[in-house]
């Protein structure tokens, strides 16, 4: 039998004879105990040594760890039992007692007991805790070669050179040493009677059953995790399966196989299978059920002694001449495969299923893959093709085998495939929407085939290629040891090249474009012409990964969760505490399969990695988000910035004045550099402070920090080279009041200043020099004076040749009265992100909108009171199709499929035939019908304002697809109706939806209105207005929202057009005193009537705000009063309400109007959208059927002011907006 | 064989012409690498590619008056550019004429067929398309004009027939992508993954490809990705037209200004359905308004 490809080696260890092994419970641990006497300890996940142990003389054969405590205990060919603690590392204490070499020793699963076989032909039960041997076996008339105690039931198993396999009951030793208090007088007498019962004065163990059928010695024995089973292994090169009863025991049957001498023997704990191995060098896997060989590995010349399972995870260990090896039986990774939402997946039962991560929703089995390869061994890879919803399984069985069959429709439970299509290969990949690429690695071979599996090409991969993958549409990346390559199909050639060692698997990103290349210990990523563009390493082994929307690399470690970025920057986002595969990421959550091919979610925090793509991206907004919304402050998140070069980010996270001073340093930002020196005032950090700004040439930070530090001479000089004379007089009066006389010395040569030196040298007593001075500056009389304080004359005197006096140099240029300009590096475009958004509020106020710079901020949120006035238009809704009169309903519906030849209707005309919409009317280009549609809802006559919206909703819905050269390009038809193909109910796109209108065109009508920007308000609102008009919504709630939109528009048009029109009389002027009474009187009413119409509050408040600025400029105390009660009342803005409560209390002293303006605050009215004066309640009037605008009745018929297209007072069925 | 078969010599220069790999066409294959009797074939084919890329001129100038006497072939393609480069009733007598004449010879079929169709009279083109001998080329061409003329069940009978004798040829995948986007529903989607696959291959892509993806992008309402693949189709050929075509659809779809990209496709064919279609909306919309007459208040 040849070594199997499924057998997986973990990890390998070279030593000496590997006699005995144990797993850690938990930890990636194992010992192993050597024939050289040393006893080591593993990591074999991170393949370390962790530790030795050696104090037997002699080989060491048994080993085992304790289950919970940090113990562990060995038995070796110096008779002796070692128990020990890795903790401490050393030996606790040693069990002294048999008499010949100790072959095996275990502990039991709960009680504190050791159980040793030994060639002393006994076998012996130790209590490690009073360290005394409580039981001896006897029976076995040769070496005992393995005991072992049973997992649950107080049974023990024996094999012995002697042939037989024995059964020993213990259940008395148990009672013997639990609590005695549970000792009945009967139970005394009845162990008083088995204590009579074995004539060798055993009486704690007995014998329950001898098992006889190897016809040499056995060499290991064992029981089975749950049934009541027993497996051998002998020299007589047999595995043994025996069954047993409460009563007797019988051999099953045997396995054979091994061509020397069976050394051990296992069941697996978790699947039907036996595990052996021998002398021939071979590990063999064995059916429970069948007895059947079901794999085997066989090393080329190492005798195998030992085997051991993990007790939890899929792991077994085996020992042999030159060490141990750690191995799988079969790959854990279940075969999946990601398209868009969806998860497909094989379980461990292997049935096919998927999962779909916006549900959160497993779905039942959809096949079963049971007849697909080997029943052991799972299958590697599958590949998923969305068009035929169908999928390509690969199994290593066989030498590898590949499966093509079509997923149900619906999982209805795991049933076979009916049609499938398979072959030889070891890998398969799906490489287009019907064909997929299969390598044969036996004969380097890459056929193409199509659906019904046959070979339309066939490729010759590069030598030595060991795995193939999708590589993007109609290409495969090729895998060898040492390199990968990008081959495209179509043309047949190898495109690029790639030396990446190892690589296993490949991941793809969701726009294609980037592909993770996972080797053991290495991630790769490359564009998708195999361009590396960074590579990372890990010590641990890598397990899988998946991309980010974002262009994120997610992969699992054996141990972690971790990001890298493209630039190669990684980061740990999670620990793991089981090996997981990821298969996606969304947001917070990664979904991914665990070992047991159960679909997982785990939440991740993803702020870090964001936050450094967003940094990579320069994506200073994001950050900012980032930095606002969650709490990434901390000094690695710093040091990252710093060690990437951007001091200037980091400066914005950091709150400790001293690392934010070394941060504005490190990136010459002067002016926080001064806030923090401020704040921390410590001479070194001035220091620091004024050698950068002098860098920075900027000399009055320079000046302060000299100031700050006292530093005399520098400030002197630093005021003599930026020509600062004032300044230099006083530090020349500051050295006078210091008595400081170098530094008048120095001040006055800057200064010039030749009587001041001299003064203060006459005040040291320098004489001579003050003499000196005096006579090379030619003061005579100074001289004299001198000479006389001194009592000299100048005769007695000799001097030396004097010269010219020297005057200090001037300073040209003014330099002290700025700062060097200096490029202003300070602010990145990510300070200013933050600054702006700090600045909110300023940028608010500087709205222009009253000449006091009073209009704060007004971030009240969108007011609901135009939602709640809106008028219940539900009514539209009941208008049925029959009212408007469709050209063409359903019944006589043509249907074109009955004439033989001849051109038939274009899809547009059905969409003018499926809907009474004139928006579907314009997109049919039918513009008449449109047009009519229109007359009849809102009374429309002037279309002229919809010219562009009817071309551009015409224009949105053909788009033109080049076919045949030559021919023009077909003309499609764009629908909104995306999955809809019955023809009587297409519809077409409608550009421009109301969610579009609402924030563009509406929101910007209403910053207008803020920025007093009134004609912009009013076009944009105008705008809006023809939009909605001529549209197509999907629910009678948005229904509703885009009649809100229209009125609320319409009402803002009134409103910004009453004070346009109010300013248009005014003009220029800003006294209204020169005007004629009749003229002022309308002026005012305008300015009343702006405070109207129905705006969001904020909007109101501007209105009477600016109406109460008016009238208080013009004496109308009366209004001024009414306005600043509303304000009071409705106002949103606290200064405004200030400033209306400052207004009211003067207005209170004579609340009285020169100028009588038609203007009640209490009554109830509308403004007439033409003549801006008030429509009192009860008085006849007429409205626009679109707007909803109301007008006095002598403008019935024209135009609406507001709307521009419906005749007011026309009659109309109202507006439809949905089919 | 079948010189246009898989395994057929031509079958990359076709593959290469029907990608709408023009420049590839004309540059990649040497005429005198091929046998003698695919010596014709090749030439037209390089004809057909010039007229696409716009060289009408010169094509007509490369084919004496001779040798369009003695091989019907380049008298169709003679026919053909000059139509192409200005319709004219001459260029459609004798495309008629040659309609007459070699109605079995497969590029008079297609060509004059081109022409045909293109001059109003899609029944003659379809009259002499009908009796190609299982040239794809012709399916293909028949599905168009059965699709302009709005006729979706004839173009699925004849895509239909087609697959019956030719698989999983690219013109059927394409010919039966062009009948899905007039079908709509799921069909976008399956007619999405065929101009995908052509676009986004190393070795197919070429900007109609690119156009084709993005416009069934469009229909599938995913703009973004739509506007990807058109921008990449005008990196490509800033001057395509029916890029120019789209990217104006698409901008009015997302709501941006047009004005400038309708300039655009002035510039680059004034001629175009788009701009002739749309002028004559305006006409239609004036000729509509001129029903109501609206009375302004002064």
């Amino acid at each position: 039998m040849t070594s199997h490809p499924s057998m997986l080696t973990k990890f390998e260890s070279k030593s000496s004879r590997a006699k005995g092994i144990a797993f850690h419970p938990k930890r990636p641990w194992i010992l192993v105990s050597l024939h050289s006497s040393t006893i080591q300890l593993w990591d074999y996940r991170m393949g370390t040594l962790i530790d030795r142990f050696e104090e037997h003389d002699g080989p060491v054969r048994g080993i085992d760890f304790h289950k919970t405590q940090p113990l562990f205990v060995s038995g070796g060919d110096d008779y002796k039992i070692k128990v020990w603690s890795y903790q401490t590392r050393r030996c606790l204490f040693t069990l002294n007692g048999h008499l010949d070499y100790v072959r095996t020793v275990f502990f039991h699963h709960e009680l504190p007991w050791i159980i040793s076989s030994s060639d002393d032909q006994t076998i012996r039960i130790w209590n490690w805790q009073n360290r005394s041997l409580i039981c001896t076996m006897t029976g076995h008339n040769h070496y005992t070669m393995c005991a072992q105690f049973h997992p649950k039931e107080d049974l023990v198993v024996s094999a012995s050179l002697d042939q037989s396999v024995r059964v020993w009951d213990i259940s008395g030793l148990r009672k013997k040493h639990s609590a005695p208090t549970s000792m009945s007088f009967e139970d005394q007498i009845s162990r008083a009677n088995q204590n009579q019962a074995d004539m060798f004065g055993n009486t704690d163990a007995v014998v329950k059953f001898v098992l006889e059928g190897h016809d040499r010695g056995v060499n290991w024995v064992a029981f089975h995790p749950t049934l009541p089973l027993i497996v051998s292994a002998g020299d007589d090169r047999l595995v043994k399966l025996w069954r047993m009863s409460e009563t007797k025991a019988w051999e099953v049957d045997t396995c054979r196989g091994h061509f020397q001498n069976a050394s051990a023997c296992l069941f697996h704990p978790h699947q039907d299978l036996i595990l052996s191995v021998g002398e021939d060098k071979t590990i063999r896997v064995w059916d429970l059920n069948r007895r059947t060989s079901v794999q085997s590995f066989k090393r080329e010349n190492d005798r195998f002694w030992v085997i051991a399972a993990h007790p939890e995870i899929n792991l077994f260990a085996a020992g042999h001449d030159n060490g141990v090896m750690v191995f799988k039986l079969e790959r854990e990774r279940p075969a999946s495969a990601v398209y868009q939402s969806n998860l497909f997946f094989i379980t461990k039962e292997k049935h096919v299923r998927s999962y779909d991560f916006t549900k959160n929703v497993e779905s039942p089995s959809m096949l079963s893959l049971k007849k697909l390869g080997n029943p052991w061994i799972p299958p590697r890879t599958l590949s998923y093709n969305p068009a035929e919803r169908s999928i390509l399984v690969t199994t290593p069985a066989e030498a590898g085998t590949y499966e093509m069959m079509s997923l149900p429709r619906d999982a209805s439970g795991a049933v076979e495939p009916t049609s499938t299509h398979r072959g030889t290969g070891s890998a398969a990949v799906f490489v287009a929407r019907n064909r997929f690429a299969v390598f044969n690695s036996q004969n380097q071979q890459i056929d193409i085939k199509d659906l019904q599996n046959t070979t339309t090409k066939t490729i010759k991969p590069p030598a030595g290629t060991t795995d193939m993958v999708f590589g993007g549409t109609g290409c495969l990346l090729l895998i060898t040891p040492t390199h990968v390559y990008l081959y495209d199909i179509q043309q047949k050639k190898q495109l690029a090249e790639l030396a990446v060692t190892g690589v296993k698997y490949v991941v793809w990103s969701a726009d294609g474009l980037h592909a993770a290349l996972l080797s053991k210990h290495n991630v790769t990523i490359v564009n998708k012409s195999l361009e590396q563009i960074s590579t990372l390493h890990e010590t641990i082994r890598i397990k899988s990964a998946c991309w980010d929307d974002a262009g994120v690399l997610l992969y699992s470690t054996l141990n972690h969760i971790k990001y890298a970025l493209m630039n190669g920057d990684n980061g740990i986002v999670r620990t793991l505490e089981h090996v997981v595969y990821l298969v996606r990421v969304k947001g917070r959550s990664v979904y991914c399969l665990d070992r047991a091919a159960k679909p997982k979610v785990l939440t991740i925090d993803p702020t870090e990695y964001r936050f450094k793509l967003a940094l990579v991206k320069r994506h200073y907004d994001e950050m900012l988000n980032i930095i606002k919304t969650s709490s990434l402050v901390g000094q690695s998140i710093i040091s990252y910035l710093q060690k990437k070069g951007y001091p200037e980010i980091a400066l914005q996270f950091v709150q400790d004045p001293q690392t934010r001073f070394e941060l504005a340093i490190e990136c010459g930002n002067l002016d926080v550099a001064v806030e923090m020196a401020k704040q921390l005032d410590r001479p070194q950090l001035w220091q620091r402070l004024s050698t950068e700004a002098l860098a920075h040439g900027n000399h009055q930070v320079v000046e302060m920090t000299y100031q700050k530090l006292r530093n005399f001479d520098k400030l002197s000089f630093l005021y003599l080279s930026t020509g600062d004379q004032g300044k230099l007089n006083r530090m020349a009066k500051i050295a006078e009041h210091r008595g400081d006389m170098t530094s008048r010395f120095q001040n006055s040569i800057y200064l010039g200043d030749v009587q001041g030196r001299i003064e203060m040298l006459k005040e040291v007593d320098q004489y001579p020099l003050a003499y000196l001075t005096a006579k090379s500056h030619g003061l005579d009389e100074e001289c004299q004076a001198i000479l006389e304080a001194s009592g000299l004359t100048e005769e007695e005197i000799t001097l030396p040749t004097v010269g010219k006096p020297v005057s200090p140099p001037k300073a040209v240029a003014p330099t002290f009265k700025a700062n060097w300009p200096v490029k202003s590096s300070g602010a990145s475009s990510f300070e200013k992100a933050l600054m702006a958004d700090g600045d909110e509020t300023a940028v608010a106020d500087t709205n222009g909108f009253a000449e006091e710079d009073l209009l704060g901020e007004e971030e009240a949120a969108p007011g609901t009171g135009a939602i709640d006035e809106a008028e219940d238009d539900d009514a539209a809704a009941g208008w049925d199709m029959g009212d408007d009169a469709v050209p063409e309903v359903e019944d006589d519906f043509v249907n074109v499929e009955s004439a033989e030849a001849g051109a038939g209707g274009s899809e547009a005309d059905l969409w003018a035939r499926n809907s009474p919409l004139a928006a579907d009317h314009a997109a049919a280009g039918s513009f008449d019908s449109a047009m009519n549609l229109l007359n009849r809802q809102v009374g429309a006559v002037n279309f002229k304002p919809l010219e562009a919206r009817f071309l551009e909703i015409y224009q949105a819905t053909r788009t033109y697809l080049p076919a045949n050269p030559g021919m023009p390009p077909l003309v499609n038809y764009v629908r909104r109706t995306l999955n809809e193909t019955d023809s009587r109910k297409v519809l077409p796109l409608i550009p421009r939806d109301l969610e579009s209108v609402l924030v563009n065109e509406i929101a910007s009508g209403k910053n207008a209105m803020k920025a007093n920007k009134l004609e912009d308000g009013v076009t944009y609102f105008k705008k809006a207005l023809h939009l909605l008009l001529v549209n197509a919504v999907t629910s009678p709630s948005e229904v509703q929202e885009a009649q809100a939109a229209i009125r609320q528009a319409s009402q803002y048009i009134l409103a910004m057009s009453i004070e346009l029109e109010r300013r248009k009389i005014v003009g220029s002027a800003t006294d209204i005193s020169s005007f004629s009474d009749d003229k002022k009187k309308r002026i005012l009413e305008l300015s009343a009537y702006f405070t109207v119409p129905d705006m969001e509050p904020q909007h109101q408040t501007l209105a009477l705000f600016s109406a109460m600025n008016f009238a208080n400029k013009n004496k109308q105390m009366g209004s001024v009063l009414n306005f600043a009660n509303a304000l009071i009342e409705r106002g949103t803005n606290a200064k405004f309400k200030e400033t209306a409560r400052k207004m009211k209390a003067i207005a209170e002293r004579s609340p009285t109007d020169p100028i009588e303006i038609e203007f009640d605050t209490f009554g109830e009215f509308d403004i007439c959208g033409a003549s801006y004066t008030p429509i009192y309640a009860g008085e006849a009037s007429v409205a626009s059927p679109f707007s909803g605008v109301k007008y006095h009745t002598k403008y019935k018929g024209t135009v609406c002011k507001i709307d521009d297209v419906a005749a007011i007072g026309a009659p109309s069925s109202g507006l439809r907006l949905t089919v | 064989m079948d010189p246009f078969g898989s395994e057929g010599e031509l079958v990359n220069i076709h593959t290469a012409f029907i990608q709408g790999q023009y420049q590839s066409v004309l540059n990649d294959f040497d005429a005198s690498s091929f046998s003698d009797s695919n010596k014709l074939p090749i030439q037209v084919l390089q004809y057909r590619a010039q007229c696409a890329l716009g060289q009408h001129d010169e094509v007509i100038s490369a084919i004496s008056d001779s040798d369009a006497k003695s091989t019907p072939d380049l008298a169709a393609v003679r026919t053909y550019a000059s139509y192409l480069s200005k319709p004219s009733d001459a260029a459609v007598t004798e495309a008629k004429r040659l309609a007459e004449s070699s109605s079995d010879n497969l590029t008079v079929q297609l060509l004059a067929g081109t022409v045909l169709a293109r001059s109003g009279d899609p029944e003659s083109a379809l009259q002499l398309l009908q009796k190609h001998q299982g040239s794809l080329d012709a399916v293909a061409l028949i599905v168009q004009i059965h699709l302009s003329q709005n006729r979706t069940d004839l173009a699925v009978k004849e895509a239909r027939s087609a697959r019956s004798f030719a698989q999983d040829a690219l013109l059927v995948n394409l010919a039966e992508s062009w009948i899905g986007m007039r079908q709509g529903g799921d069909n976008y989607q399956k007619a999405f993954y065929v101009f995908e696959e052509l676009a986004q291959g190393p070795s197919s892509a070429s900007a109609s490809s690119l156009i084709a993806q993005a416009v069934s992008e469009l229909h599938m309402g995913r703009i973004e990705e739509a506007e990807t693949a058109l921008n990449q189709a005008l990196a490509l050929e800033p001057e395509n037209s029916a890029a120019v075509a789209n990217k104006l659809v698409l901008d009015t779809i997302a709501g941006k200004d047009t004005a400038e990209l309708e300039k655009k496709l002035t510039s680059v064919d004034k001629e175009h359905e788009m701009l002739a279609d749309l002028a004559a909306k305006r006409e239609a919309f004036q000729a509509a308004t001129a029903k109501y007459n609206p009375k302004f208040e002064p």
